[in-house]
């Protein structure tokens, strides 16, 4: 069987002509890797060959600077090795990322999962990417494409993220009343759909809204028109809104119908409990 | 590949294949005490501290670990030097077929060594990546609990 190659650059100037080989991929230490065909061959010791999943090589991220945390201003970039449990655990308890990232999976799980892992490869289960989206996010890319872009062109547009190392999440960290909703049977399961809600009130009335659903068809949905309906509605209720209609795809033991009324209803006691806040 | 590990405080040298797990590895150097149940992340009987960090050995590449300080279950305690964490599990009748002790050991060990005095729910996320199928944790998280008083009482 053929080995994987591993690379171990120590500073970003490496990663470029590593990635440009063929089937060559980074790897932060998080456990999106191990989803890998070739890989679960191996650790299942089936005894499935590398060639299985075309991965070739990998890149160990755990000796580049990834690891900032920096607040300039009122903007916050995050490093994409930070772990869930760690970005979690720098927010302060009510702030939608310690919500999304400190409830969810488990906490060895939480204590890997990484922030450019996550975002590189934005599983449908994802409970980063709803909040990301929602603040709006760039996400700043070295190798084939350089340069910091919009998350929500980063995740439409297949070109951005071939080739290319998330070296970093931004966001503008503004003060957002927030709700956070995981679709999951137990706590620690992967979730078949999030409902992710800002809100930004002034006296009586709402400033700003963002909505996003996430594991829905198309991966996920920003709601720009429940936003405008919400946003200028005065705080109190949310009894008059009109609710686009959400598509998704069935899972077991769920139908594209039944998930697409949990996510209304989520949105529903989501709007309402903020707006009445 | 070959590749250097700190395992409890001593140097293992190893030959691991390059998409070997962290658990694998340690399994076949002889670190039994590292159970094998799922190996999809959600059991937690692999659990091992790596750089102190509570983690499922088996969602880790061995690769990536080369250098680093990784515990085990028997870093920690022995049958004949029993951590307070391992004596109140026995004490609190929190073990029954004990598969999934290593494990939870581990966590509470983890979070013991955070916060010194940690509340139900929190013992209760700390614990939330180790199944145990026999006890309902009740005594598992009264054990915890157990263990935290005698720390503290000893501090």
């Amino acid at each position: 069987m053929r080995e994987i190659e591993w690379f171990f650059p120590e500073s970003l100037d490496e990663v470029p002509p590593l990635l440009a080989k063929r089937g060559v991929i980074p790897h932060g230490g998080g456990t999106g890797i191990l989803r890998v065909k070739a890989l679960r061959g191996r650790s299942h010791g089936s005894g499935g060959g590398p060639e299985a999943g075309g991965v070739r090589g990998l890149i160990d991220l755990g000796r580049l600077p990834l690891r900032q945390f920096e607040r300039l201003g009122d903007r916050v970039e995050i490093g994409p090795s930070l772990t869930f449990a760690e970005v979690a655990e720098r927010f302060e308890r009510d702030h939608i990322l310690a919500r999304a990232l400190g409830g969810c999976a488990s906490t060895p799980l939480r204590n890997r999962i990484t922030i450019g892992g996550s975002v590189a490869l934005f599983p449908a289960w994802s409970d980063l990417m709803g909040p990301l989206i929602a603040l709006e996010a760039d996400v700043s890319l070295i190798a084939a494409e350089r340069g910091t872009f919009p998350l929500s062109r980063y995740v439409s547009e297949p070109g951005l993220r071939r080739g290319t190392l998330v070296t970093g999440v931004s966001f503008r960290d503004q003060a957002w009343s927030s709700f956070y909703y995981r679709d999951v049977r137990t706590r620690f399961d992967y979730s078949a759909f999030t409902v992710t809600i800002l809100l930004k009130k002034g006296v009586g009335k709402v400033l700003d809204a963002r909505i996003v659903v996430i594991g829905c068809k198309g991966k996920f949905r920003r709601l720009h028109e429940l936003e405008e309906q919400v946003k200028g509605a005065p705080a109190g209720g949310a009894g008059a809104l009109s609710y686009p209609p959400l598509s998704f795809t069935g899972k077991k033991f769920m139908s594209p119908e039944y998930l697409a009324h949990c996510a209304r209803v989520e949105l529903e006691r989501g709007l309402e409990a903020l707006l009445r806040e | 590949m070959r590749g250097a590990f700190i395992v409890n405080g001593a140097r293992l040298e190893a030959c691991f294949h390059s998409a070997d797990t962290l658990l694998t590895l340690l399994r076949r150097e002889g670190h039994t005490e590292v159970k094998e149940g799922c190996r999809e992340g959600l059991c937690g009987a692999c659990v091992v501290l790596l750089e102190g960090k509570l983690v499922n050995s088996c969602q880790v590449l061995a690769a990536s670990t080369a250098g680093k300080h990784i515990t085990t279950v028997s870093g920690i305690g022995s049958l004949h030097d029993p951590h307070p964490i391992q004596s109140a599990l026995v004490e609190a009748g929190a073990v029954q077929c004990g598969f999934c002790s290593p494990g939870m050991v581990l966590a509470a060990y983890a979070l013991l060594s955070a916060n010194s005095n940690p509340g139900e729910d929190e013992i209760r996320q700390a614990i939330d990546g180790n199944f145990c199928r026999c006890t309902g944790y009740v005594k598992i998280v009264e054990a915890v609990k157990l263990a935290a008083r005698r720390m503290r009482a000893h501090e």
